[in-house]
């Protein structure tokens, strides 16, 4: 349905709850759908040499990552009955327990949604030019490497 | 025109600049070559080329206005 439109997926800062709620209530108008499935990644305080990760602060390639976004949700439309999937991503400074990463994905029966969003999860942690850069209580800084 | 360079992540510790302009050089070898004369620490990091915002993994001819981005492993989410 949604699959050829052009999303943008950055946020300056942090998701806000609210945004996340009000996204959800936006879906009550397609009552075609049966099931959401959501995964909402946040920042944890690590310790790095011995200091709290206070903050992540993330950059990234922004028109490489909207070129490859446009190709991954084509694939995944293709793969997966999906209604709709909505993604966003945090760039600049996000604080310990704040949200940077909501992939929202909603489907007529839960499989689909369950699948695509765990899939998706994976996908950009692994595919998108994104790179992010903890911060610790000192100020000192780590770049954050990927599991 | 030249080509336009990019740096991110990591990279920009070596680099200090996120991009800069490098005259026109014929393939990404003669240009990678140059970067690390330039960047010599360069040749201790692991990073990945994008040539116009796609991945390559050998060499590439280059043509005016390309932009090459150097990319540390990814770490979004």
């Amino acid at each position: 349905m949604s699959s050829k439109k052009q999303h943008r997926i950055f946020f300056q800062g942090p998701i806000p709850a609210q945004k996340i709620a009000d996204d959800i209530q936006k879906h009550a108008a397609k009552t075609n759908i049966g099931a959401h499935s959501i995964f909402l990644g946040q920042v944890r305080a690590d310790e790095l040499n011995g200091e709290k990760v206070v903050a992540i602060e993330y950059t990234a390639y922004e028109l490489m990552v909207e070129e490859k976004m446009a190709v991954i949700r084509e694939q995944f439309f293709e793969k997966y009955a999906l209604t709709c999937m909505h993604i966003y991503h945090s760039l600049g400074r996000v604080a310990v327990g704040e949200i940077c990463l909501f992939v929202f994905t909603s489907s007529a029966h839960r499989r689909d949604a369950i699948d695509a969003c765990s899939e998706m999860v994976e996908t950009i942690k692994k595919e998108l030019p994104i790179w992010g850069k903890e911060i610790c209580t000192n100020q000192s800084t780590v770049w954050k490497q990927n599991n | 025109m030249g080509i336009k360079v990019l740096f991110f992540g990591s990279v920009t510790d070596i680099t200090q600049v996120g991009e800069l302009s490098w005259d026109y050089c014929a393939d990404t070898n003669i240009l990678m070559k140059g970067l690390l004369g330039r960047f010599p620490a360069l040749a201790n990091k692991k990073y990945f080329l994008a040539l116009n915002q796609q991945i390559i993994h050998e060499n590439c001819q280059l043509k005016q206005g390309d932009t090459v981005a150097i990319m540390p492993p990814y770490s979004g989410g």
